[in-house]
């Protein structure tokens, strides 16, 4: 018992956010430079747009052991390249309802939109995911051992 | 040889003392304990390990898959090595420590599947890692008493009562069994499973008339020999020139069904996976069904039409295998006929290579 | 051979030689009889004659449709990679459609894969195939040497047993549910058009399983695939895998693992599923081709579900419809999102700028 407790305590969630770089990238950034604080368990990916995310990416990333992942773009209508973010929602919609079906935990994968202008957001969105995920506890499934 | 009679009840006092040291294999029926109604159900049998006293389906008919996967696993880890910054031994590849080091008994195998072992010796007759699993595997055969619509073991120079392969080859008789100890593991087997008794030379004498008997249930539609000669002395350009490969290539849709679940395709690739600073260097089934199979790094694939790679499964089969080695690389145990999805037939295959002058 | 059948095989033997021998198609993709009973093989017919080999029954469960992108291929006049494509008309080429093949035609047309005018397609209203894994399930596993087709009733007979079975109890389970059994392109009809069926719960089974956990349905998950030997034959009975390089042969990056361990396999089947989202028609030639009983139809049919519940389409219904995943629209549901969760700091998001 106590040695699993000690575990939980040491054990803090990595999360993988693929931030689409016109807007939530930005958005990061200014929750830097204001200040806000979030937990420190994201490792920032930066894409050219959120329609670029592929559900392979996405599943290596669980696949090699992240206890979450956050894609985040811009909101509908912001997209630099018109309706990356359009297309791209409709495949998270699907795609995250197939994996979770199937019974990956809701909560390991996660879906935003965050403006270059929302630093707090940033914050919070983070805040937000890394309580699910640490709530969830170490992803096990999908992840590959040798 | 000896010969030893047993009951049903011998038999599983077998199991049960072999499973003391060794790890036991039988075909078991796949049915889930599932009681919901999505329920995954699969009716077939398939090797398990035999626990707590079950006892193997020795009836009739086929495990679902062979028993290469003892032999030659899918997959086996070759070597592995430590990529981690500051390990002295980085980049250093290993035999991989935790190798599965069980003996391994399999009961139940079909003399046509115990056959296999000895055709994948012939190509893997150096490979060390084949060798040491076929070391500490031993094969307990059951000889049939039916035959299978999809059965062609004869033609392709098998039988249906055959030992080849076997360490202990036991063929059922009306209420009890009789074991033929061939092997010296198989020798080793019978001491440890302990008491049973030599047969009578009446029990012999009927165990060679059920066998004829059987045997003769297995026509041929030529002569096996006869079939395997000819197929050396063709050309091989002819054969492989032969119109039919369209057809063929016509109605297959290019899965690895038939190589996966064959007994003697051994065909494999090798690759090095990466997982959280360990690399392993694996080798795992390919099938020449498969474009990836051939394709060469500068893009160019030699066999990368349909029909290419139809043809070369059969080619390889049925000519270049027996120009290389001897006998056929097939033992006629019908999987690829019975789960090919789109009824592609071997022995008709057979019957037009055999037909091309 | 029931008269159903029988009068379907006919008139696609008189159809299939009359195209054949004017000339209009240079190939007609049918179905003939195999080596084993309740197994059909894809044929494709080249000449009048071969037209008398063609037959149809309950157990035609290979998607035609599968093989049309590689034949339209076949019966172009051979050229280079740098040859200019020959004047005038391409060979055609005829084909056999259900109301699942039809579908899966209209999305290839779509997905440019095959050109209509290149196709004649012989309509055929589907009765529902046959699984074959339920009939030998209804005799415990024994072979079956012989089975005989009635109207509604199946005799088989093998090694100490006959049995009449009733056909739609060992009709597929996507057969069962089918709404649209009657082809939605063709250009003859071959039998009679069947009358729409009362399907009472489409997405049944998908209920059930969306009805337990989150871990009740990994372990099915798991279970369900973990019998899998990575044939692909799922992906290659599938119509909508064309794909030159398929994801599971990239190997930089290499997405997936080449072996059976359960994580790749997983993921195999995930992403496998996915790239049909919005395209399956739910034609079940994935899970007949299955040698290993997997029921991985079951993944797509949540697809197919989710896609009709959010974006209002069926794959394969109408030409003009676009596929769903390759449009969008400003207002579509995003209820998926964390933000929904947290809260908006901001205006943006709440619906769409003009």
């Amino acid at each position: 018992m106590d040695k699993t407790s000690v575990q939980k305590k040491e054990w803090e969630p990595k999360i993988i956010a693929f931030l689409c770089n016109w807007c939530s990238y930005a958005g990061a950034d200014l929750a830097g430079v204001s200040r806000f604080q979030y937990p420190p368990n994201i490792r920032v990916v930066r894409v050219p747009c959120s329609g670029r995310m592929s559900p392979n990416i996405l599943l290596d990333a669980l696949k090699a052991g992240a206890d979450g992942v956050l894609v985040s773009g811009c909101h509908p209508g912001d997209c630099h390249y018109i309706s990356g973010n359009l297309f791209a929602r409709r495949r998270f919609a699907i795609f995250k309802s197939l994996i979770e079906f199937l019974g990956i935990e809701p909560g390991r994968l996660n879906f935003s939109w965050i403006s270059a202008a929302e630093g707090e957001q940033f914050a919070k969105v983070v805040k937000e995911v890394t309580e699910r995920v640490r709530a969830l506890g170490p992803a096990r499934r999908l992840v590959k051992e040798i | 040889m000896k010969v030893l009679r047993l009951d049903k009840a011998d038999l599983e006092r077998w199991f049960v003392n072999w499973a003391k040291t060794r790890e036991v294999y039988g075909p078991l029926r796949q049915s889930s304990s599932d009681s919901k109604s999505i329920s995954v159900n699969k009716s077939y049998t398939d090797w398990a390990i035999l626990k707590d006293g079950k006892f193997p389906e020795l009836g009739t008919g086929l495990p679902k898959s062979p028993i290469k996967k003892f032999f030659f696993p899918q997959p086996e880890t070759l070597f592995t090595c430590s990529k981690r910054k500051g390990d002295p031994d980085a980049f250093v590849f290993k035999e991989p420590e935790n190798r599965d080091n069980a003996r391994k008994v399999l009961v139940g195998v079909r003399p046509c599947d115990a056959r296999s072992v000895e055709l994948n010796n012939l190509p893997f007759e150096k490979d060390p890692y084949f060798q040491a699993n076929r070391a500490k595997t031993a094969i307990v055969g059951f000889t049939c008493r039916d035959r299978c619509q999809t059965c062609f073991c004869k033609e392709v120079g098998g039988s249906p009562v055959g030992t080849e392969g076997m360490d202990i080859a036991v063929t059922q008789l009306d209420d009890f069994y009789m074991a033929e100890v061939i092997t010296e593991k198989g020798e080793e087997l019978v001491q440890e499973g302990g008491g049973a008794s030599e047969a009578s030379g009446e029990e012999i004498s009927r165990l060679k008339e059920s066998k004829a008997q059987v045997e003769s249930l297995f026509s041929s539609m030529s002569d096996p020999a006869q079939a395997l000669e000819a197929m050396k002395a063709k050309d091989l350009f002819a054969l492989y020139n032969a119109p039919f490969w369209s057809q063929l290539a016509d109605s297959c849709i290019n899965c690895g069904i038939c190589t996966f679940l064959c007994p003697t395709c051994y065909c494999f690739d090798i690759q090095d996976e990466v997982v959280k600073g360990t690399i392993r260097r694996i080798r795992y089934y390919d099938s020449c069904m498969f474009p990836l199979f051939t394709l060469q790094a500068s893009g160019h694939n030699p066999r990368g039409q349909k029909v290419q790679r139809v043809r070369n499964r059969f080619m390889h089969k049925f000519k270049y295998f027996p120009d290389r080695f001897g006998p056929f690389s097939c033992v006629g145990c019908g999987r690829c006929i019975r789960e090919c999805p789109v009824n592609i037939d071997i022995r008709e295959v057979l019957k037009d290579l055999l037909a091309v002058e | 051979m029931s008269t159903t059948n029988s009068t379907i095989t006919e008139d696609i033997r008189a159809k299939a030689k009359q195209l054949l021998s004017s000339g209009e198609v240079a190939a007609f993709l049918g179905f003939t009889t195999g080596t084993l009973p309740m197994t059909m093989r894809p044929f494709v017919a080249r000449r009048p004659e071969d037209a008398e080999r063609l037959v149809w029954n309950s157990f035609c469960v290979m998607n035609l449709a599968n093989y049309l992108p590689d034949l339209l291929k076949s019966v172009e006049p051979p050229r280079g990679p740098k040859d200019p494509p020959p004047e005038g008309p391409l060979p055609k080429v005829g084909v056999l459609a259900t109301g699942c093949w039809s579908r899966n035609i209209v999305v290839q047309i779509q997905e440019n894969q095959v050109q209509r005018d290149r196709l004649v397609i012989l309509g055929i209203g589907s009765r529902g195939m046959v699984d074959r894994k339920k009939v030998l399930a209804q005799v415990d596993g024994r072979e079956v040497w012989t089975s005989e087709e009635g109207e509604h009733s199946l005799v088989i007979e093998g090694p100490g047993f006959k049995k009449e079975i009733q056909r739609w109890d060992v009709v597929r389970d996507n057969c069962q549910t089918c709404i649209h059994p009657n082809p939605v392109i063709y250009d003859y009809q071959v039998g009679q058009p069947v009358s729409p069926r009362e399907v009472k719960d489409r997405f049944r089974q998908v209920n059930e399983i969306e009805a337990m956990s989150s871990e009740e349905r990994w372990s099915w998950f798991q279970e369900e695939i973990s019998s899998c030997i990575r044939c692909y034959a799922c992906r290659n009975a599938c119509p909508l895998c064309y794909c030159p390089t398929c994801f599971v042969d990239d190997s930089r990056p290499q997405w997936v693992g080449k072996s059976i361990d359960l994580a790749d396999t997983s993921i195999f089947h995930i992403l496998r599923a996915y790239h049909c989202a919005g395209r399956c028609t739910d034609c079940g030639a994935c899970e007949s081709a299955c040698p290993m009983g997997i029921h991985m139809r079951l993944f797509t049919k949540k697809l197919e579900k989710d896609v009709l519940e959010l974006y209002g389409t069926e794959a394969g219904m109408d030409p003009d419809v676009p596929l769903p995943l390759t449009t969008y629209k400003e207002d579509d549901p995003q209820n998926f999102l964390i933000t929904e969760a947290v809260g908006q700091t901001s205006e943006a998001g709440e619906g769409v700028k003009p």
